[in-house]
């Protein structure tokens, strides 16, 4: 098997029923529903390698959810052609779903009002562990994710941080081959995003699982994916390497520096294009390959008192190449 | 089959989770139970006063009979499945292997054996306050025909609660509209948990009888009080029976059909 995933020309619409505000609105549509087509995917086409991370970027309602969904066998594809570890995940065979996770950060499998150890064993029954690799996969994941100790609270009084690490576990705890993630870091902060990022990286190596996963968090990027899927508007925009993205979209960079005096300050213009001058704060944006000569120069020139360069952010990046998408 | 014992437990233990919940279903049941106990009791005030040929041992029988039943067939927990379709819940189970079905039959099971425990407990409570007359069956083969029955009247209430929570598939926001319609007003009417059906004129009876619903209180009742027996009773399991085929089929379909037009909500 050289493809753990292959999509190829998939479409997806879904038939919705609009409704107009208020009470007279409702009662029009109990009488007269209007039915709308929205074309979720309109031909979606690539392929993913065993033991590869990719991330699925786009958007709010691109479609990357609907294509997690439909690789999961939860949606029944309008047209196209779908492949997951060689089965067509709609006939949910149940040696597919064994060797797959679907974890949605804004829906919940434990059970809300017992410890997630319950829902632990639950899942140790349907998946048919045996019971040593269990013991061995909860006390690893356990560990990893930093939970031991949570193991017998109520689900409920948990953190949504804890309670996402749980969710990992209990989707991880029959160590699927295929991982899809929709949105896992959501409403976590800068710690339990880092945590969580952590082990889907060290989960990925360990097992040479294939993980897909969607964000709108660029740091799950940057620090994870080595290839990226853009999508937009149920089409993709971009598939590649995280760092030709960058080339291709990010072909300047951004040379901050702060002054310690005014001294021929009107002469910053020469070192290149001025984003901001806020005295002593100023920011310069300078093509990739000038970005040297540039700093030198300006080292040289002016009081610097500080100076970095760095990348453009990554959402801005991502802002371009929607850009560059010409519109109907 | 470990799986589905393993979900019968924390099934189980989630009950306990909600034990106020439950205790208020069981005084609703409790209640129930003596509200038809008055009414039948105070109709039949006279012992030998007979009406729709029922006397007052026979309806008080009845009338307990009902408990117990009630306590088996209508104890059911799939009415959530609608919540499940809804709201995309539904995604947790269909990325497992694991049968849904099976899944929440496993569950309504559970929740049937924690309610038998308190029908039981309450039965033998009411029956001391109320000490009404009371026939317990002896004979083996009427006891037989009754599990047969009860065993009918569990899964036929099985797959309407399954069909009704299919509709949210089509229509997301219908939620509790169409449970309470069907399990509250026609369950309660046709399924003989309120008046013996045999009490209604004839051509009434026999359209109901030809209805899933009395095959779930009335018919099983009757079997155990013995008013039921020979070609009545088999013609009456016959209809049960063909009861259960026809819904498990109609549920195939819809559900299959369902399945397509799922959209996962939330999320």
């Amino acid at each position: 098997m050289d493809r753990a995933i292959i999509v190829d020309g998939l479409v997806k619409d879904f038939e919705v029923t609009e409704r107009e505000p208020g009470l007279t609105g409702a009662f029009k549509s109990l009488i007269s529903p209007k039915k709308k087509i929205i074309n979720a995917l309109k031909g979606v086409s690539f392929a993913i390698q065993p033991g590869e991370l990719v991330g699925f970027i786009g958007p709010n309602g691109a479609g990357k959810t609907t294509t997690l969904k439909t690789l999961s066998g939860l949606l029944y594809p309008t047209a196209g052609f779908v492949e997951v570890l060689e089965f067509d995940p709609w006939k949910r065979n149940p040696e597919f779903l064994k060797q797959i996770s679907l974890v949605m950060g804004q829906k919940n499998q434990l059970w809300w009002d017992l410890p997630a150890i319950e829902t632990f064993e639950l899942n140790r029954a349907i998946y048919d562990i045996p019971t040593r690799s269990y013991n061995e996969n909860l006390k690893e994941l356990t560990e990893l994710l930093d939970v031991e100790k949570l193991l017998n609270t109520p689900v409920r009084k948990l953190s949504l941080g804890q309670r996402m690490r749980m969710e990992l576990v209990a989707a991880l705890i029959h160590k699927p081959k295929v991982l899809f993630l929709d949105e896992p870091t959501i409403g976590l902060d800068i710690i339990a995003q880092q945590k969580v990022r952590d082990f889907i990286y060290d989960y990925n190596r360990k097992y040479n699982a294939t993980v897909l996963l969607t964000s709108h968090n660029m740091g799950d990027l940057t620090n994870l994916a080595r290839r990226v899927i853009i999508i937009n508007d149920g089409k993709i925009l971009y598939d590649g390497a995280f760092e030709d993205l960058i080339m291709q979209y990010a072909k300047e960079k951004i040379i901050k520096a702060t002054l310690s005096n005014e001294n021929n300050i009107s002469n910053l213009e020469k070192i290149g294009k001025i984003k901001k001058l806020s005295f002593p704060e100023v920011v310069f944006s300078v093509p990739r390959s000038a970005a040297a000569v540039a700093a030198s120069e300006l080292l040289q020139n002016f009081p610097v008192d500080d100076l970095t360069i760095e990348e453009i952010p990554i959402e801005e990046i991502i802002r371009k190449a929607f850009k560059s998408e010409p519109k109907k | 089959m470990k799986k589905y014992l393993q979900i019968f437990k924390i099934s189980f233990e989630e009950e306990f989770a909600y034990r106020l919940n439950f205790i208020l279903w069981r005084i609703r049941n409790v209640m129930q139970i003596f509200l038809t106990y008055f009414i039948w009791s105070t109709v039949y005030s006279d012992p030998a006063k007979q009406i729709f040929g029922y006397d007052r041992t026979k309806i008080l029988t009845y009338v307990f009979g009902i408990m117990i039943v009630r306590a088996l067939v209508l104890s059911a927990r799939a009415m959530d499945v609608s919540n499940d379709v809804a709201s995309g819940n539904l995604s947790n189970y269909l990325t497992k292997p694991v049968n849904y079905f099976k899944y929440w039959f496993t569950r309504d099971i559970s929740s049937k054996v924690l309610n038998l425990i308190f029908a039981t407990v309450e039965f033998i409570l009411l029956f001391l306050v109320l000490k009404p007359p009371f026939l317990f069956q002896t004979n083996i083969a009427v006891i037989l025909a009754f599990l047969v029955s009860i065993i009918f009247a569990v899964i036929i209430y099985f797959l309407i609660l399954f069909l009704l929570s299919s509709i949210p598939f089509w229509i997301p926001e219908i939620g509790w509209g169409s449970h309470f319609l069907v399990t509250v007003v026609i369950v309660e009417a046709l399924s003989g948990s309120l008046f013996p059906i045999n009490i209604l004129p004839q051509g009434l009876q026999s359209i109901i009888l030809a209805t899933p619903f009395p095959y779930l209180i009335y018919f099983p009742v009757e079997v155990y009080l013995g008013n039921i027996s020979g070609w009545a009773l088999f013609g009456g399991l016959m209809v049960a029976a063909s009861w259960v085929g026809v819904l498990w089929i109609f549920l195939n379909v819809v559900w299959q059909k369902g399945l397509k037009v799922y959209q996962s909500f939330g999320g």
